[in-house]
């Protein structure tokens, strides 16, 4: 997926900001899609998609800050790029540290919009990446029987077959069984894989 | 102040008159005593000295009565001392001594001696022979005739027969007769043949002495009283006689038959340094003090002793005591009148002085008066001015003076027009004079401006009073007239100094909301930003009507960002638009605009009520502002930080027709009855970095709208401020 096809939120209780920010990024290509506040933004917005989400800090009841510890709670892929009417260098400090993308301070260079707008979309296109083949992970492990989820964290820590029978009172042959299913279902190739596996997609 | 002074003064005053001192009645006493006591001695010795005078003097006079008394006697006898010896050279006398019988002889020598004494007076004239036998006699014819008798023992025939001149007084032996006997011897050749004696009464002496007052007494050489004014004492002796002289006066029968010789009753002290003696006797039953003086008659062997009453100088020393005393009395008296007048001098003197001192006092309290009065005029800054009933100025005091610029006599005696009307306001000035003349100024007073002789013009407050004289009468009216122009110039000083608060206020307000502000203009700066970038795009693809819209948006933001910035403006400026008709709803209006991102900043959510057709109000839009503004501010600030309640702020206005009611109404935590009682006070603030000027300053800028804004708590918890102003009719 190309950046540029990409979700572009903005979400600003400004009327004037908003409107001009959405018809600008508009007319440069961008999908844009514009929210008048958090709570709209939240309630409507498929958080779930990858994209950037342009949040204005200072909104009525839900600020943008509050926009973006939700969206993390949601893990939602979407990278949040900041926009404030006023240097607030801790919180800008504070949320980057926390994964957002970056801070732009108003009225901001057109330039300097743009390439931070790029920036965060090239991150949300990697980052959608990532979330899609996440994504598979966990689909394929869905497709795991009970059993085979509870030989493969076993498998993982890297035991020997008999073992893994001896603990779940079965043959190692049936281990052996359950663990070629696993491997083959899940596209891995040994425990070590399997270990990576489980781990990057926090299983 | 004086009241020390003039009480202590009275008290010297009091000491200083002389009665009023215990000590100062003793001293006079002991000195009246002393006084009176030597005024008597000087008295008594005055009467004693004018006794001694007397005395001496009764002394003197009575040595010359003993002069006279014995010149009387004298005479009385050397009369008649011629007599026996003229008779003894007579032939007849002689020759009846020859020859006593002759009968003829005898005849011849008795007429002759007849008549001898006829003629010279005497009682008898007679002749003794050798043996002291009488020869012839002058009485030769008479029943007692001496003729015959014999008188050998007669002291005066004893002197005579032995050669001498016989002298003796005696009661005679025949007749019995006191008188005083003279007597020659007769010779005849050498011898003594007879004796030729006269015997002459004393009776007109006696007579004489008889009629003196006081005793006057002659004594024969024994002492023996034989001639005198005082009957009972004659042939008495002054004292006791010895035997020898009662053999001797028996002898020679000097008295005749008197010869029981008992002393008279006398009584004799001698006084010291006095001749005279002092003689106590009794006269007729009568105790007599006496003064006598002795006088020896040397040639008859007598003594006279001549008296005058005694009384004669104790009277004159009584007479002396007497005017002593009474001199002393009137000495004393003069004294004590003199001292009474004093006194009564010295009280006139204690009074006259205490009149003077009151006098004194009195002036000084009058000159202090004066130049407390003075004093008072000059430091008055007030200007006073008193006017007679026609307006004529009688009395100004040196502030009205310096307040004009003109000398009291340039003033003093002028009719309306005065010099120092303004001439802008001859009218006024005339208006107000004419009404203050009448009685008609306001009690109150009225302001006039007035002009100062230098050009300058003077704002003062006027007072009338009625002037009242000491009579009671009205004679004029009495005006204080105060320079306000400082007052004047205060107030406007106050109200730019009131206005500079409002302005610092404004600023402290602007800088609260100053990051709110930047912010509030960032958004459409960036709107703009953004459209510009827009337009830009659009121009680059062509798209006219995207182009177009852009710039339209451009526009609108410019528009929007010059209304914060005029905001702004207008909350900096000093100097406000001042009164004018202004809609309330539109002030809130723009106050929100201006809030807007305090109020987001704040997540505060502002409802407003506005009600359509309010009336205009007259007022100043940005100072009406500023008090909603603050309102607002306080509202939002008011919330607690981590309120979990929607914040909630209500503006509405309404009105009744007569006023214009904005309130503002929060659902914050309200306001603790201590801060109520003190929130609308300058410096009171509950905010960490404020002023305390907020809620201070609205209630001012209400009231100089003549408004009020109050303050009620919200019944559900939470702050109502109201902001009632007039509605313009």
């Amino acid at each position: 997926m190309k950046p540029m096809d990409l979700i572009v939120y903005v979400v600003d209780d400004d009327e004037d900001c908003r409107s001009s920010l959405s018809h600008l990024l508009a007319s440069r290509g961008f999908q844009v899609q514009a929210f008048e506040s958090g709570e709209v933004f939240l309630r409507l917005a498929n958080t779930g998609r990858c994209g950037v989400a342009i949040l204005d800090r200072n909104m009525g009841a839900v600020s943008g800050v509050d926009v973006f510890e939700e969206l993390q709670k949601r893990a939602s892929p979407l990278v949040a790029l900041f926009l404030s009417g006023h240097g607030d260098i801790p919180v800008a400090v504070d949320v980057t540290k926390r994964g957002a993308f970056g801070w732009l301070e108003k009225p901001y260079q057109d330039a300097a919009l743009m390439a931070a707008l790029t920036n965060a979309l090239v991150d949300a296109a990697t980052i959608g990446a990532r979330h899609h083949a996440k994504h598979e992970a966990v689909a394929r492990w869905a497709t795991l029987t009970p059993r085979e989820k509870e030989v493969a964290p076993l498998l993982r820590q890297g035991l020997p077959s008999k073992l893994i029978g001896k603990e779940l009172h079965v043959g190692w042959r049936t281990v052996d069984t359950h663990r070629a299913n696993i491997f083959d279902k899940l596209g891995v190739a040994n425990a070590a894989e399997l270990e990576r596996y489980m781990r990057d997609n926090g299983l | 102040m004086a009241q020390p002074n003039r009480s202590s003064s009275m008290s010297d005053t009091a000491v200083g008159l002389p009665d009023a001192s215990p000590r100062t009645t003793w001293t006079s006493r002991v000195r009246w005593a002393i006084s009176i006591l030597v005024a008597a001695l000087l008295v008594l010795l005055a009467g004693q000295r004018s006794e001694r005078t007397e005395h001496a003097y009764q002394v003197h006079a009575l040595k010359r009565a003993i002069e006279v008394h014995a010149l009387g006697l004298r005479g009385e006898a050397s009369k008649y001392a011629y007599l026996p010896f003229t008779a003894a050279q007579h032939p007849d006398i002689v020759a009846t001594l020859r020859d006593p019988g002759n009968a003829v002889l005898r005849e011849l020598a008795n007429r002759y001696l007849e008549e001898v004494n006829r003629r010279a007076g005497s009682d008898a004239l007679y002749v003794l022979d050798a043996v002291g036998m009488t020869v012839v006699a002058s009485n030769w014819n008479q029943p007692q005739s001496f003729v015959g008798q014999n008188y050998s023992r007669r002291p005066y025939f004893i002197d005579s027969s032995q050669g001498r001149s016989g002298q003796f007084y005696g009661v005679g032996i025949t007749t019995g007769e006191p008188g005083l006997f003279l007597s020659v011897p007769v010779r005849e050749g050498g011898t003594i043949v007879g004796v030729v004696a006269v015997k002459v009464n004393l009776r007109q002496i006696m007579a004489t002495w008889a009629d003196t007052l006081d005793p006057v007494m002659l004594a024969d050489a024994k002492g023996i009283f034989f001639l005198g004014s005082v009957a009972s004492w004659i042939y008495q002796p002054s004292r006791a006689l010895s035997q020898e002289d009662l053999a001797w006066l028996e002898r020679h029968k000097v008295y005749g038959p008197f010869n029981a010789f008992v002393p008279v009753p006398w009584a004799v002290e001698q006084v010291p340094g006095q001749a005279g003696y002092l003689l106590k006797t009794r006269i007729e039953g009568r105790e007599r003090r006496l003064l006598a003086v002795d006088e020896a008659l040397p040639q008859l062997g007598w003594t006279l002793t001549v008296t005058s009453d005694y009384g004669r100088v104790l009277a004159a020393r009584n007479r002396t005591w007497m005017v002593g005393g009474l001199a002393a009395s009137l000495v004393l008296l003069g004294a004590l009148y003199w001292q009474l007048r004093e006194r009564r001098y010295a009280e006139q003197r204690n009074a006259r002085q205490q009149l003077e001192v009151r006098v004194t006092e009195r002036t000084q309290q009058l000159s202090d008066a004066h130049a407390f009065r003075k004093a008072m005029e000059e430091s008055l800054l007030v200007g006073m001015r008193a006017r007679d009933l026609e307006g004529r100025i009688i009395y100004v005091n040196p502030a009205l003076c310096a307040m004009t610029g003109y000398r009291a006599d340039e003033l003093i005696g002028k009719l309306p027009p005065y010099a120092y009307w303004h001439p802008q306001d001859t009218d006024k000035h005339k208006r107000e004079s004419d009404a203050a003349l009448s009685g008609d100024a306001p009690a109150t007073g009225f302001e006039s401006r007035i002009r100062h002789r230098d050009g300058h013009d003077v704002i003062t407050m006027v007072y009338t009073a009625p002037l009242i004289d000491g009579t009671g009468q009205h004679k004029g009216w009495m005006s204080s007239v105060v320079d306000i122009s400082d007052r004047k110039e205060a107030e406007l000083r106050e109200t730019i100094s009131r206005a500079e608060a409002e302005h610092a206020q404004r600023l402290a307000l602007l800088g609260e909301m100053a990051s709110t502000m930047a912010h509030e203009l960032s958004q459409p700066l960036t709107a703009m930003s953004n459209n510009a970038n827009a337009a830009e795009e659009s121009a680059r693809r062509g798209n006219q009507g995207l182009l177009l819209d852009s710039l339209e948006r451009i526009k609108a933001q410019v528009q929007r960002t010059a209304g914060i910035v005029r905001g702004i403006k207008d909350m900096a400026r000093l100097r406000t638009p001042g009164m004018q008709a202004c809609a309330m709803n539109e002030v809130v209006v723009n106050v929100l605009a201006l809030l807007k991102p305090e109020i987001r900043m704040y997540r505060a959510h502002v409802t407003t009520r506005l009600q359509e057709d309010l009336p205009l109000v007259t007022g100043d839009t940005v100072l009406l502002g500023q008090v909603l503004l603050n309102l607002i501010v306080n509202s939002l600030q008011a919330f607690a930080e981590d309120s979990t309640t929607p914040r909630e702020i209500t503006i509405h206005t309404t009105s009744d027709g007569s006023s214009v009611r904005v309130t503002v109404e929060d659902n914050g935590p309200g306001v603790a009855p201590a801060v109520e009682a003190h929130m609308f006070e300058a410096f009171f603030t509950t905010k960490a970095d404020g002023l305390g000027l907020g809620l201070k300053n609205c209630r001012t800028i209400v009231e100089s709208h003549q408004g009020r804004l109050t303050f009620e708590h919200r019944a559900s918890g939470g702050a109502v401020f109201i902001l009632q102003l007039k509605a313009n009719a």
